[in-house]
């Protein structure tokens, strides 16, 4: 190794050190952990094999956090992506104000996460702003609060979090809007393209990366929810997903570590398999749209 | 000289050693400033008195005490005394992290309340400090409303159902009963007093079988839940308690911070406090507590256990009661201080700990209660079934028994 190589690694060491520690070694600790019966209390555990995994899949909890984990994921990243772009694109305009329409959309994404459910916990609850809003256009609300319904609990807080994301997927729309070279849209305009036909073969295209890099992160972001579900409904009226079912056997009920590690290792490879699918479809050579 | 200077150093350092104090730690949860400084005094006073121990004192939160007490116990970094809610005892002594103090306790047994809870396969694990349990409270004036007597509580379930239901039709903002939403930890809890008012029972008295399913257990759940559908306010603990102190609850079941609420908050309510109505009077209410435990890897037992036992004395329960406004200290001779009998509300707390009881001792009690918790949840929010629930239920504890 050469001088200037040794001197690269010492400094890289107190990095490489805490990555090793605490992110690499649980990893592979808590993956071991997966197999085994591990219960936090329990002094002695013993190696199960795929014990833990087999009881995931009949488990009617886990089961029913994976699917509102699906909903969740499903529910939020199209309209996130849909409106973040639709805003970056009316905000990527030059009017009067524009700053403020950009900070004003970004500020929920910069608010932290428990301030904003603990908001939202009163405006979904009973007699509370949302409910008024419902009443004034002639919907029922339920009549104990969003949250305390199984019907409208879920998408209430899968409401919360688009409000909530969408500035900041703008913000990174709009960062793609401005790389795009005006000499384009200028010789389209020239060969008398109009505005959807400029939007669908140049800015779209051009967009991909960008929208990539938005489904990926968005993906793994929305499929690891927890910090509302703990703070608005605690998993209660089927609002449990796959983080909070983790954190529940993990950490609360009983402790079981294994039984928790295998059902995060299963989310993990869910996670891995969307982010693959969606660097496949988006590196294709054919458009996706 | 050298061998002089040799054995005097010698004897400086076993003196050291001998001369020095024996530090103990406690971890505890009462932070509230009403209660801190009177935690603080005890022990400044336990010291004084005993000039040979320290203690550390490590303040805990009800948000993540239980996970920071078994992370501390699995890791062997445990405290050597630790306040325990009564539903971890039998979790902790069952994995041998507690230790067996049934020979500290023989000489004052019989002066406290509440050992049943502390008691895991006929060893003590911990000694009872201050109980909990809840009574009915009711709002006076909108009994008077719905045409009831200025004295008048209900004591049975038929009486509490009628005025529940006479109290709901007063207004649109008005509501007969207090009713938890779907919350972990405080939901069965509720059921639970109307279970074995109505003498159900969790499992047979051999402990053999699960008896969840019994026709008492299903009447028990068929009625809170006409409470909760006929007339019931649907929020949170505090919520309930939020909307009973502004007077748009009839009935609600509380505990004594509610008391202290009204208190602290200087709040206007014409209370009324009764015993849990049951098929026959009284009814049987909830059971629980705090106690104070020592840790098995603990090496300064003794010095644990006098500290535990000089927190517990009957002067210092009552003075942690009137600072803390609680009602229920576990022993018998606190509990006859004039503080107690002083207070309507207070004897009221004091009758009802006579008839409650606490859940099994059982080291699967946190699933146990998940199931129950999970069957009322979904007669109350979900399927609206009530014997379905409770038998899902049966089959979830039948589980745990046949591991």
């Amino acid at each position: 190794m050469t001088r200037s190589k040794s001197i690269a690694f010492v400094l890289a060491l107190p990095w490489l050190s805490t990555l090793v520690v605490f992110w690499l070694l649980p990893l592979v600790i808590s993956f071991l952990m997966g197999f085994t019966d591990f219960r936090l209390l329990v002094k002695e555990f013993q190696w199960i094999g795929l014990a833990n995994y087999r009881a995931l899949l009949s488990d009617r909890d886990f089961l029913q956090a994976l699917k509102n984990t699906f909903i969740f994921v499903f529910g939020t990243i199209p309209v996130t992506t849909v409106l973040s772009l639709g805003m970056a694109l009316l905000v990527n305009r030059q009017f009067k104000g524009r700053g403020i329409f950009r900070a004003t959309y970004f500020l929920p994404s910069i608010t932290s996460m428990v301030v904003i459910a603990l908001i939202f916990t009163n405006l979904y609850g009973r007699g509370g702003y949302v409910a008024l809003l419902a009443n004034l256009v002639g919907l029922t609300p339920p009549e104990n609060g969003f949250l305390y319904d199984s019907s409208t609990a879920l998408f209430s807080i899968m409401a919360m979090d688009v409000w909530m994301s969408v500035g900041y997927y703008m913000l990174i729309f709009l960062a793609g809007l401005k790389s795009i070279p005006d000499e384009l849209y200028e010789a389209a305009q020239v060969q008398g393209a109009g505005t959807i036909r400029q939007f669908f073969s140049i800015t779209l295209p051009l967009l991909k990366p960008v929208a990539l890099f938005i489904l990926v992160i968005n993906s793994i972001k929305s499929f690891q929810v927890f910090v509302e579900i703990f703070v608005m409904t605690k998993g209660k009226f089927d609002t449990a997903t796959a983080v909070y079912f983790i954190y529940e056997t993990g950490l609360t009920t009983g402790f079981k570590f294994g039984y928790a590690s295998a059902a995060a290792y299963v989310l993990f490879v869910i996670i891995g398999i969307f982010s693959a699918l969606w660097f496949l479809l988006l590196r294709r050579r054919q458009a996706l749209w | 000289m050298k061998t002089v200077g040799f054995l005097f150093s010698v004897v400086f350092l076993f003196s050291l050693e001998v001369f020095s104090a024996t530090t103990i730690q406690w971890w505890q949860f009462w932070t509230d400033p009403s209660i801190k400084p009177t935690i603080t005094e005890m022990v400044a006073e336990f010291e004084e008195a005993n000039p040979d121990i320290e203690v550390k004192l490590t303040d805990l939160t009800w948000a993540n005490g239980h996970e920071k007490i078994v992370i501390a116990f699995a890791s062997g970094t445990g405290p050597d005394v630790v306040e325990l809610g009564s539903d971890w005892i039998a979790q902790f002594a069952a994995n041998g992290h507690l230790a067996d103090i049934t020979e500290y306790i023989v000489d004052d047994s019989a002066e406290f309340q509440g050992w049943g809870m502390a008691t895991y396969q006929e060893k003590v694990y911990a000694k009872p400090w201050i109980l909990g349990t809840r009574v009915l409270f009711a709002n006076r004036d909108l009994l008077v409303r719905a045409g009831y007597d200025s004295i008048w509580v209900p004591i049975t379930w038929n009486e509490l159902k009628q005025a529940a239901f006479k109290v709901h039709r007063l207004g649109p903002d008005i509501y007969g009963w207090g009713s938890n939403t779907a919350e972990k930890h405080r939901l069965y809890k509720k059921y639970l007093p109307f279970f074995w008012s109505h003498g159900a029972k969790i499992f047979s008295d051999d402990g053999k079988y699960c008896l969840l399913t019994t026709e008492k257990a299903i009447e028990a759940l068929r009625f809170y839940k006409e409470l909760h559908d006929s007339c019931g306010y649907v929020a949170d603990q505090r919520g309930i308690e939020d909307a009973f102190l502004d007077g748009k609850i009839g009935f609600i079941i509380s505990g004594d911070w509610l008391l202290k609420r009204i208190e602290l908050e200087n709040r206007r309510i014409n209370l009324a406090s009764t015993l849990i109505p049951g098929l026959r009077y009284p009814g049987t209410s909830f059971l629980g507590g705090e106690f104070l435990a020592v840790n098995e890897a603990s090496e300064h037992k003794e010095a644990a256990v006098k500290l535990i036992n000089f927190i517990t004395t009957p002067e210092n329960q009552v003075r942690f009661c009137k600072a803390n406004r609680s009602a229920n200290p576990s022993s018998i001779k606190a509990q006859k201080d004039p503080y107690f009998s002083s207070n309507i509300h207070l004897q009221t707390f004091i009758k009802q700990i006579q008839s409650a009881r606490h859940p099994p001792v059982n080291p699967d009690w946190v699933y146990i209660e998940d199931a129950i918790e999970t069957a009322v949840e979904d007669a109350l929010f979900g399927s609206g079934l009530v014997a379905e629930p409770l038998r899902q239920a049966r089959i979830k504890v039948d589980k745990l028994k046949s591991r």
